[in-house]
């Protein structure tokens, strides 16, 4: 048995680093590519969206590698993702590859899903050992998260534009080869206090603009062009709310004593989308209303054809709270050239809206 | 008298005869919006974003006709109807997304529908949609139940006379309706009834089938314990909520010796992109129903429509005559 996983942005570090510490065969498929987004497309229906169409490129590449147990996320009553693995599992096999998809439920039983999953395909190794190999997985989660937040703020700023970027580069490749807690420390201390080291220009008062939409287009630079990066360089402050770490950490420790992360974004949303539509879209309209008053603008990334996000679409330009909002629908058509240039001049717009609030 | 308006779309297929019992039972006058033409399609799509699919376009285009004919409009959330089966995102939404893209909108009769949330909490939906109307519980429980006989009757009616939701309405209605002839061969079409029975957005795709000589069998001609089966052998466990009307249908007309099936989609609709993929993968595996995909979308020309189904009807034609092996 060997088991393949896909890609969702850096997550391919701490799953890595818990299969290994569990001593079970796996492979990790070539992070996305051109490759695999030109195979998940040729075999994927046609109306598909692209977090399907990524990751069934990511798993004919782990097959391809020897893979024949793959994990995919699932769950019920939250959007097409609950299909995924039952269509996936049928064009893995029409491609004659006899692997088998493990479906992880992650939507209700959260993390314990993938817990239980992982007990089962270790030939049920002690639970000490898989808690010791969770916990590991998380602190390098947790690193990659608390560099990403810390990367996101100098970005703007740097004096030599790109500097931050190579930092995160070279801490990725850091963590992902650390093996042990202290030099999983070090690489986080190494990294925060280089990038408080650059260079920054202390004149700027960088626009923040928030990321919402979609989980995985969120998450998977690949699939939206590296926004982030892109806003970076020209010179915009961005704030997400959505880390993988923070899933992880109210998904065990907190959802189960009643706590959920969203209950503000569900709440501030109440007036104009009153029930969960599956993936985020409540979330989405959540978060415009909130941030209404403290961002300058918002970007929201959508896959194209995604269900909850054309609903929160349609929704969100009737809120009382205003803020200019950016939708990007991501899918294998989006154009770099395209993209920038609406971002340049969405930029430039909330420019002008701030030279004129400081006017008045 | 207090007037319900119910949009001719969506859901309008399945329960139209549930509702207006219901409201009729509240003493409520029930409107029906017209049936769709161009200028409802093209009045919904100014309404929605672009990527919106074309069912919700229409839907909103019927909203619209509806604005200033009515006191409520009635627009259901509905999430579930079986345990852990869900409906699309959508469906869920509509009622709010309604209110944001049409804010002349009369106000909204929603109700949550979630069987998951157990039986309790249902029937308080059922009380608070009633009491909008009537004050009286006892008027509520007797309308809801002879909603619920009313549904049933319907179904029961499509099923054994094998009629289409139009004709069932009518005949429902009083109207004399056509039996179907069974002598003619048959051509399933396997889809949601809002794209089957929308003779706008399909190009009159029943009626086409019948001028070539053929009777159409549709999704809600057959008994729940078929689709019930032919979802089993297919995928399992169903995931959506009419994932019936898509898997279960294909998967039982593919083996039931029909002469052709047409799957109808709507572009951009999530739920089917995957269930039909599902039904042309089994048309491959069988090889013995010839199968054509239809998608429609608002560009979706009436020649172009026309063209594919006279070629989709010679294949048949030349297969029969050569007991030619089946293309798909």
């Amino acid at each position: 048995m060997r088991i393949g996983v896909p890609h969702m942005g850096n997550l391919y570090i701490p799953l890595k680093a818990l299969l290994e510490r569990l001593e079970l065969d796996f492979v990790i498929p070539p992070v996305n590519n051109q490759r695999t987004l030109s195979l998940g497309v040729r075999y994927s229906p046609e109306g598909m969206c692209i977090p399907f169409k990524l990751t069934l490129g990511n798993l004919i590449e782990a097959a391809e590698l020897g893979a024949d147990t793959l994990l995919m996320p699932a769950g019920s009553g939250i959007c097409r993702l609950g299909y995924y693995a039952k269509t996936q599992e049928q064009v893995l096999h029409s491609l004659g590859y006899d692997a088998e998809i493990v479906s992880v439920g992650v939507s209700q039983r959260k993390l314990l899903g993938l817990l239980e999953v992982i007990k089962r395909l270790s030939n049920n190794a002690p639970w000490a050992k898989i808690i010791s190999a969770f916990r590991f997985g998380l602190a390098k989660l947790n690193v990659l998260d608390t560099i990403e937040r810390a990367v996101q703020k100098v970005r703007p700023v740097e004096r030599v534009k790109g500097t931050a970027n190579r930092l995160f580069a070279r801490a990725i490749t850091a963590t992902e080869q650390a093996d042990d807690y202290q030099s999983l420390k070090r690489v986080k201390t190494d990294c925060l206090e280089q990038l408080s080291q650059v260079e920054r220009d202390e004149s700027a008062e960088p626009l923040v603009v928030g990321i919402i939409g979609e989980f995985y287009v969120l998450l998977e630079p690949f699939s939206n062009m590296d926004v982030e990066k892109e806003l970076g360089r020209l010179g915009v402050e961005v704030r997400r709310g959505l880390f993988t770490s923070e899933w992880t950490k109210f998904s065990l420790f907190l959802n189960p004593l009643g706590v959920n992360e969203k209950d503000r974004l569900h709440k501030a949303a109440m007036p104009y989308l009153k029930r969960d539509i599956g993936g985020e879209g409540w979330e989405s309209v959540g978060e415009k209303v909130l941030h209404a008053k403290d961002y300058d603008g918002l970007v929201h990334l959508a896959p194209f054809t995604c269900m909850p996000e054309i609903v929160a679409q349609n929704i969100m330009p009737s809120t009382k709270e205003n803020i200019p909002v950016l939708t990007i629908l991501c899918d294998e058509q989006l154009g770099k050239p395209g993209m920038l240039t609406r971002l340049e001049a969405f930029v430039d717009l909330l420019k002008h809206h701030r030279r004129a609030k400081v006017k008045v | 008298m207090v007037k319900v308006g119910i949009p001719r779309a969506l859901l309008y297929y399945q329960y139209y005869p549930m509702w207006r019992t219901f409201f009729e039972g509240l003493g409520a006058e029930v409107i029906v919006s017209p049936p769709t033409t161009q200028a409802t399609l093209a009045a919904g799509s100014s309404r929605v974003v672009a990527d919106t699919c074309l069912p919700v376009k229409v839907f909103c285009g019927h909203v619209l006709a509806l604005v200033d004919k009515c006191d409520y409009i009635f627009i259901p959330a509905l999430r579930s109807v079986k345990s852990k089966i869900y409906n699309c995102s959508k469906f869920l939404g509509l009622p709010d997304m309604t209110r944001a893209v049409i804010p002349e909108c009369p106000p909204i009769l929603d109700i949550d529908i979630d069987i998951n949330k157990g039986k309790r909490r249902l029937y308080r939906e059922i009380y608070r949609l009633g009491r909008n109307l009537s004050w009286n519980p006892i008027k509520i429980r007797r309308a809801a139940l002879a909603a619920w006989q009313a549904h049933r009757e319907y179904k029961e009616l499509m099923v054994n006379d094998g009629l289409t939701p139009p004709q069932a309405i009518a005949r429902l209605g009083g109207a004399e309706t056509p039996s179907n002839t069974p002598d003619r061969p048959a051509i399933a079409l396997i889809g949601h009834p809002y794209l089957l029975y929308d003779e706008l957005i399909n190009h009159r795709l029943v009626h086409r089938l019948e001028q070539a000589g053929y009777r159409a069998l549709t999704p809600e001609m057959l008994t729940p314990e078929q689709l019930e089966t032919a979802i089993t052998r297919l995928t399992g466990q169903p995931y959506w909520t009419y994932e019936e009307e898509v898997v279960g249908s294909g998967g039982h007309y593919l083996e039931s010796g029909v002469e052709g099936a047409i799957g109808v989609i709507a572009f951009g609709c999530g739920p089917d992109s995957l269930m039909m993929d599902m039904v042309q993968r089994q048309a491959i595996r069988l090889k013995t129903t010839p199968f054509m995909s239809l998608t429609l979308e608002e560009h979706t020309a009436e020649a172009g429509v026309v063209t594919r189904l006279e070629a989709f009807l010679d294949m048949i034609q030349r297969k029969k005559r050569r007991g030619a092996e089946v293309c798909v």
